[in-house]
């Protein structure tokens, strides 16, 4: 009798998560039907590549977030990272610093503002939500006044590169969000670190209890997100040639939507990296598709709310009725 | 109560449960860990909803959606774990949430308040002042605060839940001498316990649960101990507490002059194969013992040595690099990933074996656990299943497993055998037995009597920080521990 019960427990539980991701697979897939129909220019091979060029910086931040989330922890301070990276980068130029070593510059400092969010949460052990709403002002105020708060031209074939080159004519952003996705989804599901990732978030206790270095663990993790958000800076820099301290404003609420969205618990323990990706293409999508539509910006804001707040409640009403 | 019935995932908790409570009695509900005995009385407080069966009081059939419809109805519960404010007086716990308002402007009555607290302690006879800050009380008198909470507005049915598990035995004392003046102003008290010689001091009738099923309501009077133990576990005491004769070796581990947080000095050898018993009640230090041992709490002084070599522990990671294994004493906040699979935490303890380099080899992981799930008989559909849905035995073998396959040599079991299942308990007590023999030794902490008495070699009994006694099982009885344990 009990094995009978359990049996179709577990049917259930199948069913509940393959649906959850086949419904943001299929939400995804009924929009860009909808638009090709709507629209004759959204099917172009130039829309698709500039919008996944113009995703690709968000999807590698969001990528190494998703990590960060599922052990529990979040990281505002990506949009200022964002920022205070672009203007770095175009004053280094300016100064006539090789593009090479730009890039690695930037990296290192991306690398040492995670170091500096891993201390504040992990050795100091502020929550992370305050601590990175601090920094994030931080990074964002140091931005502006590096820059004086302009814009500055930022033109090296390196940079250049980064964000507008091309290999075998595909789009050089869209090769590197390829391989960070890649790379974050064998360390989520394939790897040994990964793996303490998860067992972080659904129970610090019982990790540190079977003798995980948790705070070690997390503190690492930031690292990796100070870094990611570099690289995103870098793109966005090249993609739009200046580098201007309000770069990445307003980000980290529409990447944190979209790792929300693909099914990443705010609590942590629960999430997937090809969630989170599922999650950038319906947000990314669903902007390109309506501005081509000719719908008016506010208007897409509205739609971009209302389709997060839709899927997550989705996911509260399935969980609930599970557990009944 | 009528065929109450109640479900968690995985788990029938109550099957079909009937009590009934006569006015100004005193029902002794008995059952092991895990019989059901919370759960019941958690549906009649209206904490938990029972999934079929009614409740009647007074030939009035009720519902009760949350605790306070329970509470209107006149139910109390003083439950196991103290619910008082520690830095309020004894006067706004008692009438915390009820406070009175003068008439003539909405502002709290202290006055009446206070003489209110004074009536109603003064009718436990207690003679604690209304305007002590919990905090300066003893636990036995924190107690007295709860019940005088409880029967502050009318109470016809008080539950007490284990009541005596922090209790010295005069505190024990005084608390029946308060249980039968209620019981005299016609209140009807429901007492939960599993400690038999209190249900034969304090109740009319006894009702006893086994593995969510009723087994018997009988008149304690025309009761006698054997009965009740047949009724409670389904067997006989020796088939219970199984225990084998292990030879004992050499010292495996040795603890000197121990100071930690909770712990003022504790000295003690483990000798191989053997199972060392440490009982204390509650805020004893036991559980700050077992942080510091495995290096989850800090430790001030002393030394810890294993195989005559002296160690520093001071994270759990090294203790479980010194083979240091940790059976936590709560499974579901400290001992398990509840939201991950039965594999998984199989192997928390031990990713870096789960393959060469950075990446898990899931072949190898699922091997490891199959061969655990088996040769502990861990009942679970798959190696993937939520370990969630385990009952409570089954989650404690996976805490187990992880440490063997760990490879520890001493394990620390924390009340190993809390909330779970008769049949589950003896399984438990005989891997125990099959750890020491393959050469590990086994710390099991405990306050449940009659486990420590027959499954250990040695018993410890701790008080206050310290270790107080040390017992062979020859010599050791229920009293002797009991009344080392009071020892301050």
């Amino acid at each position: 009798m009990a094995d009978d019960r359990e049996g179709t427990a577990v049917k259930k539980q199948k069913k509940f998560f393959i649906s959850n991701t086949i419904t943001l697979v299929m939400v995804l897939i009924a929009m860009f039907i909808f638009f090709s129909l709507a629209s004759r220019h959204f099917l172009s091979t130039y829309n698709i590549l500039s919008m996944v060029s113009n995703l690709s910086f968000m999807g590698i931040v969001a990528a190494v977030l998703t990590m960060v989330m599922i052990s529990g922890e979040i990281d505002f301070s990506i949009g200022g990272n964002i920022g205070l990276t672009s203007v770095v980068a175009a004053i280094l130029i300016e100064g006539g610093v090789p593009g090479i070593l730009v890039v690695a510059i930037c990296l290192v400092m991306g690398c040492a503002i995670g170091v500096f969010n891993g201390f504040l949460v992990t050795v100091v052990g502020v929550n992370s939500i305050i601590a990175t709403v601090g920094t994030m002002s931080v990074w964002r105020g140091l931005a502006y006044t590096f820059s004086d708060g302009r814009s500055v031209l930022a033109i090296d074939p390196v940079i250049d590169f980064l964000g507008r080159g091309s290999v075998f004519n595909i789009p050089f952003p869209i090769i590197l969000f390829v391989i960070v996705f890649a790379i974050s989804y064998v360390v989520m599901n394939l790897s040994k670190w990964g793996r303490k990732i998860y067992s972080i978030g659904v129970n610090p206790m019982a990790s540190f209890l079977s003798g995980i270095n948790v705070k070690q663990v997390k503190f690492l993790a930031f690292v990796f997100c100070g870094l990611a958000a570099a690289l995103g800076g870098l793109i966005l820099t090249s993609l739009s040639m200046v580098g201007m301290p309000q770069h990445g404003q307003g980000l980290e609420l529409t990447i944190i939507s979209a790792i929300l969205l693909g099914g990443t618990a705010l609590g942590g323990g629960k999430g997937q990296i090809l969630g989170t990706l599922t999650g950038i293409l319906i947000l990314s999508v669903l902007y390109n598709g309506l501005t081509m539509l000719d719908v008016y910006y506010y208007h897409v804001q509205i739609a971009q709310g209302a389709v997060l707040i839709a899927v997550v409640a989705t996911y509260e009403v399935r969980q609930k009725r599970l557990q009944q | 109560m009528e065929k109450i019935n109640k479900t968690f995932p995985g788990v029938v908790a109550l099957d079909d449960v009937s009590i009934d409570l006569r006015k100004g009695e005193v029902l002794g509900i008995l059952g092991e860990n895990g019989a059901g005995k919370s759960t019941l009385i958690k549906i009649l407080a209206g904490t938990y909803q029972k999934n079929s069966g009614k409740i009647e009081i007074d030939g009035k059939v009720v519902e009760f959606k949350n605790p306070a419809e329970a509470m209107s109805e006149g139910i109390r519960v003083i439950y196991q774990e103290l619910n008082t404010l520690e830095n309020l007086t004894v006067a706004e716990n008692i009438f915390l949430g009820e406070q009175e308002l003068k008439k003539s402007f909405p502002i709290i009555n202290w006055r009446k308040m206070i003489k209110e607290s004074r009536r109603i302690l003064g009718q436990l006879k207690m003679d604690i002042n209304p305007n002590t800050v919990m905090e300066d009380l003893a636990v036995s008198e924190k107690q007295v605060v709860e019940i005088a909470k409880a029967i502050s507005k009318r109470a016809k049915i008080l539950v007490m839940d284990e009541p005596t598990a922090a209790l010295s035995e005069e505190d024990k004392d005084s608390l029946f001498e308060i249980i039968k003046t209620l019981k005299d102003s016609g209140v009807s008290i429901i007492y939960i316990s599993h400690r038999l010689k209190e249900m034969f001091e304090i109740t009319d009738r006894i009702t006893v649960l086994r593995d969510g099923r009723k087994i018997d309501t009988v008149e304690t009077k025309k009761s006698n101990d054997n009965q009740l133990v047949t009724m409670m576990v389904g067997r006989d005491i020796s088939e219970m507490y199984p225990k084998r004769k292990v030879p004992i070796g050499e010292v495996l581990m040795k603890v000197k002059n121990l100071k930690a947080e909770g712990i003022k000095d504790v000295s003690f050898e483990l000798r191989r194969g053997e199972i060392l018993g440490i009982f204390g009640l509650l805020g004893s230090g036991k559980t700050h013992l077992v942080k510091a041992l495995f290096g989850a709490n800090p430790i001030t002084g002393g030394e810890v040595y294993l195989n005559d070599e002296k160690v520093s522990i001071k994270k759990p990671w090294q203790a479980r690099d010194n083979s240091i294994g940790l059976v936590p004493v709560d499974r579901k906040m400290e001992g398990l990933a509840l939201m991950l699979g039965v594999k998984e935490n199989i192997t928390l303890a031990n990713i870096k074996d789960l393959g060469k380099g950075f990446l898990i080899k899931k072949s190898l992981e699922a091997e490891k656990a199959k061969k655990w799930i088996s040769s502990l008989g861990i009942s679970t559909p798959s190696i993937n299943q939520e370990v969630n849905s385990l009952s409570g035995g089954n989650q404690q073998k996976v805490v187990l497993a992880r440490w063997l396959e760990t490879g520890s040599k001493v394990i620390i079991l924390n009340e190993p055998t809390r909330g779970i299942d008769v049949g589950s308990k003896v399984e438990i007590y005989k891997l125990m037995q099959d750890l020491c023999e393959k050469g590990a030794a086994v710390i099991m902490i405990s306050s449940e009597l009659p486990e420590i008495l027959s499954i250990s070699d040695r018993i410890l009994v701790i008080s206050a920080g310290k270790i107080n006694c040390e017992f062979g099982t020859d010599e050791a009885t229920e009293e002797k521990l009991m009344q080392t344990a009071c020892i301050r």
